[in-house]
């Protein structure tokens, strides 16, 4: 009778997670492997013709093509020129923040507030600022004392760059700051009372407890920060539709997108998602290790 | 909280202060410039020093957002669009995850390790690297340019069922084993009992998937060729495309596409900023 009842909410339990589990294999794992498949094809779209398998030809041809370096190049130069500025300014931004008597609320409100726009809607407010006539050339020949000097914001291949990560910095800056200050929280003020006896200024607790404590944390914001930057492809899309030059901010994604799409060669761009998924793979595995290795012990 | 002792510490952290109010300052110009050039004609956007307050509010902006390029009003039907497909994402994500994760918290049955690391599993795969079989499957499927087409691949994700799921591990066996003695069925448990109390983890998926969908880009980008099934982010980057010499409407409709998130973000910034945080814990 027991035995009964059990086998009834087992069976309950499977019918609740059944729509959960085919809706994951079709859309997640058939589109990964049917990708690997079509990646060992010269599969295009709109071709009538039935696609030849042609084994890893189309990693080849990536690894020998110079278009597809320049994407790893641009994909890596944004990822590192963006998410370490991030990591650093927020960690610090909230370090500090948590340190204030009052307005803490407003203050993060503040530097929260670009993460509540979307990706679309921040590229194109900046799009407007980095005019040759907008507002960041008025402002750096400002702080420069120089006058009417054009900074190229979206002409020059080093700006470019440049300016796609100043986007991104901004849009996320407020959103890891909340994150840290969750952290940042999460620490017992006891251990910071108990260093302020022992006489450490604010900077010896911030380097000897703040930062040791805070190390899931911190390992846990990089690693997100770092997977968001690889994904990166609202900024540069909009800002090479309008104009700006593709080379220095071809992505791995808008390569993909580029490729696949306005190209039709999916063969070739499903071996480059393949790529840009074992990418990604690899860091979340490190992710793991880093931070499910060991618990902090106060 | 820290407490500054000698003046040498004061002066510190007064200029500490100072430093944060100047960079969160910073953080707003482009906010100030978005709000603020949406209600200036051309010239002044333009003029040196910047104008930080517009002279009036001039509509004309707003009215060119929204008429568009060829005067056609698909703004407002973009707009539509993206309220449907974010609202029936959010639904599907809040009803989907909450069943899975109820399923997976609160039965045993064979194999539902298994089923949980899976679905986890599926964090680690990027729409980017799946969105081309993706594309291939909704173009046999004939539902590119339509609802279908832009809300399949999203109508439930490996968070919204985590989340779910820890939150429903601590809900009290008790209150599900006393229904049962009374005769309650199953589905009814999980409507009546379950969810009800699983409000407050409720509102904080729901922004949080409101929000993602009302940012996508890619996968529209792929499935809405036709003006008329486009979403707002569509239409930003055509108009930006087209405009990019008109800052004024860029602005109008930068202010017109962000103003049911900021709403959003008013009515339940609770739910909002601890959507931040819950993501941060969902390792621990």
């Amino acid at each position: 009778m027991h035995g009964g009842i059990e086998r009834k909410l087992a069976r309950w339990g499977i019918a609740f997670v059944m729509p959960a589990v085919a809706f994951f294999t079709l859309f997640s794992f058939y589109p990964i492997v049917s990708a690997f498949i079509t990646s060992l094809t010269n599969r295009k779209i709109l071709s009538l013709l039935r696609p030849d398998f042609v084994g890893f030809k189309n990693y080849g041809y990536l690894l020998g093509s110079p278009d597809f370096w320049n994407s790893i190049r641009a994909t890596a130069v944004f990822t590192l020129g963006t998410f370490i500025p991030l990591l650093i300014f927020s960690l610090v931004i909230a370090f500090f923040i948590t340190g204030m008597k009052r307005g803490q609320r407003s203050i993060q409100l503040a530097y929260y507030s670009p993460a509540i726009l979307s990706s679309v809607v921040a590229a194109v407010i900046w799009l407007s600022m980095l005019d040759p006539r907008g507002l960041a050339n008025q402002f750096l020949n400002a702080l420069l004392g120089t006058h009417g000097i054009d900074h190229r914001w979206l002409a020059s291949s080093t700006m470019v760059q440049l300016s796609t990560m100043l986007v991104y910095f901004w849009k996320y800056i407020g959103y890891f700051v909340i994150i840290f200050i969750t952290g940042l929280a999460s620490i017992p003020p006891g251990v910071y009372e108990a260093a302020t006896i022992d006489g450490a200024n604010r900077w010896q607790s911030f380097g000897r407890i703040t930062l040791p404590l805070l190390r899931p944390t911190i390992a846990f914001v990089s690693i997100m920060s770092m997977l968001q930057c690889l994904k990166t492809f609202s900024t540069q899309y909009l800002f090479t539709q309008s104009g700006a030059p593709g080379a220095p901010i071809n992505v791995i994604t808008l390569n993909i997108y580029n490729t696949g799409i306005r190209d039709h060669l999916i063969g070739r761009a499903s071996a480059m998602s393949i790529i840009l998924f074992v990418i990604m793979l690899g860091f979340t595995a490190v992710q793991l290790r880093v931070s499910g290795g060991e618990k902090v012990s106060y | 909280m820290y407490t500054p002792v000698t003046p040498a510490q004061k002066i510190t952290h007064s200029l500490v202060v100072a430093l944060l109010i100047l960079g969160a300052a910073a953080v707003l110009v482009p906010i100030v410039f978005m709000i603020t050039a949406s209600a200036m004609p051309a010239g002044d956007i333009l003029a040196m020093p910047y104008r930080w307050i517009p002279r009036g509010f001039h509509t004309e902006n707003f009215i060119r957002a929204i008429r568009g390029n060829d005067d056609s009003f698909i703004f407002l039907r973009n707009l539509l669009n993206s309220f449907i497909v974010a609202s029936v994402v959010t639904l599907t994500t809040v009803l989907l995850s909450s069943v899975t994760g109820y399923g997976l918290a609160k039965f045993r049955f064979r194999g539902r390790q298994l089923v949980f690391l899976m679905i986890m599993a599926t964090m680690m795969i990027p729409f980017e690297a799946i969105m081309i079989p993706l594309y291939l499957v909704a173009t046999q499927l004939h539902i590119q340019n339509s609802y279908v087409g832009l809300t399949l691949p999203f109508l439930v994700n490996a968070f919204g069922v985590f989340l779910m799921r820890q939150y429903l591990l601590t809900y009290p066996q008790e209150y599900l084993d006393a229904s049962r003695i009374d005769g309650a069925g199953e589905i009814w448990i999980f409507r009546a009992v379950v969810l009800p109390n699983c409000i407050p983890v409720i509102a904080t998926l729901s922004v949080i998937t409101f929000r993602t969908q009302w940012d996508t880009l890619l996968w529209p980008l792929l499935i809405a060729q036709s003006e008329k099934m486009k979403t707002v982010p569509l239409y930003i980057v055509k108009f930006a495309a087209e405009k990019y010499t008109d800052e004024g409407a860029m602005m109008a409709v930068a202010l017109l596409a962000s103003l049911p998130i900021v709403i959003l973000f008013l009515t339940m910034s609770k739910y909002f900023i601890g959507g931040a945080a819950v993501y941060s814990s969902r390792k621990g």
